[in-house]
């Protein structure tokens, strides 16, 4: 069975937002207003973590995409009493919207913060209604969702792929973000498989996981910039 | 004691008009009174002939007047439900159908899979429709996830969360 995972090369991240955009498009991710947002209620499954090091006006600004990191050990899954979150047959920690009863511990388990929970029914402005993407859900209110790794995208390769009678082929599936990124600076593979372009990434020196002491293993790589 | 017995009685009569009445409407959703039993066994039509993305996409497709012009383009019978049919046609109008079939937006089904890549019989989910002379309106199976997963036992296919879910 593949695992699949990412990698991101920060070298060549501008932290332009467009697999933000893409993320949030593509999934029908809600749209919350400025107050809500204030209250720490933003939802988004992809997010660029920006810092900045230094005093003005020598200030140096990093960018960091985070989105869910697919860990092989999930924290988040062990905490769910549903069964709603649990590590799937293709190394992706699954979200199950409709068996989600909203408890929000995995929410709290994740080291990462990288879920968010539907405070409200998700509503969009008028002009948008028809633009909502119908190979996702829309989510109700009272579940906690995360990055899937646009696993909709999956399920459509497989189908083509048995339709043609062969295996799933590298780039038959890749999720919004890495489709998106300008830069080219997401990869997206299985790591299970030797040849894959991010198997071979994630062994560069440069290559780091978020929070690696915590033993998760994340499948999502950041490979570290260079001055 | 007799005021009582009629008013039972009558009780009882408003309460059978009621459901004749409901169930009369159940059997009037679609617009017009389509006869499978006519297309499919009658005049050999196949489902794809009409359903023609059963085997292509995750939707089978329901036909609508470009489908239906092929061989109603004038009247080939005298019934009353061509004539709607009919009606439609000129006046370019779409066939508003009732989609009786609804799968939740949180599950992916797809008609290739099953049809095509499982080589599934239509029959299975939707009964043997091409019998039916009354137009359809209640599904054969009320397609729930208890039902899909025995199956997908049955014929050793995953029964993960996310072979469906999205």
């Amino acid at each position: 069975m593949p695992r699949w995972g990412m990698v991101i090369d920060l070298n060549k991240c501008t932290g332009c937002g467009e697999c933000v955009a893409a993320c949030k498009v593509e999934n029908n991710v809600a749209i919350v207003g400025p107050e809500e947002s204030a209250n720490e209620r933003t939802m988004l499954w992809m997010n660029i973590l920006t810092t900045y090091e230094g005093e003005y006006p020598d200030v140096k600004v990093r960018h960091m995409p985070m989105l869910c990191m697919h860990c092989e050990n999930p924290p988040c899954t062990k905490v769910c009493p549903v069964r709603a979150t649990y590590l799937n047959e293709d190394g992706i920690v699954a979200q199950v919207f409709p068996q989600c009863i909203g408890c929000r511990y995995c929410q709290a388990a994740c080291p990462y913060t990288v879920k968010s929970f539907n405070w409200y029914k998700p509503e969009w402005p008028e002009e948008m209604k028809k633009a909502v993407n119908p190979d996702v859900s829309v989510r109700p209110d009272g579940v906690v969702e995360k990055c899937t790794f646009c696993i909709h995208r999956l399920q459509k390769a497989k189908e083509q792929a048995a339709a043609e009678k062969r295996e799933l082929q590298p780039g038959d599936y890749i999720p919004a973000c890495v489709e998106c990124c300008p830069t080219k600076a997401i990869y997206f593979g299985d790591f299970d498989d030797p040849k894959s372009e991010v198997n071979k990434l994630k062994r560069n020196p440069r290559a780091f996981q978020v929070l690696e002491d915590l033993g998760t293993e994340p499948k999502v790589y950041y490979l570290s910039e260079v001055e | 004691m007799k005021t009582k017995r009629i008013f039972l009685i009558g009780i009882l009569m408003l309460a059978s008009l009621a459901i004749a009445f409901v169930n009369a409407d159940k059997r009037n959703i679609q617009p017009i009174a389509y006869n499978h039993n006519k297309h499919v066994e009658e005049n050999d039509m196949e489902c794809l002939d009409c359903h023609v993305y059963a085997e292509e996409n995750a939707q089978a497709s329901i036909p609508n007047i470009e489908d239906c012009i092929v061989c109603h383009e004038e009247a080939v019978t005298e019934s009353e439900s061509e004539s709607t049919l009919l009606s439609y046609i000129q006046e370019n109008k779409v066939i508003p159908w009732r989609q009786v079939y609804v799968v939740p937006d949180y599950a992916y089904f797809s008609h290739r899979r099953h049809v095509k890549l499982g080589e599934l019989d239509c029959t299975i989910c939707h009964g043997d429709v091409g019998r039916f002379a009354e137009p359809i309106s209640e599904p054969f199976v009320e397609p729930v996830m208890d039902w899909c997963m025995d199956c997908h036992e049955e014929k050793n296919v995953s029964n993960d969360c996310y072979a469906c879910h999205r």
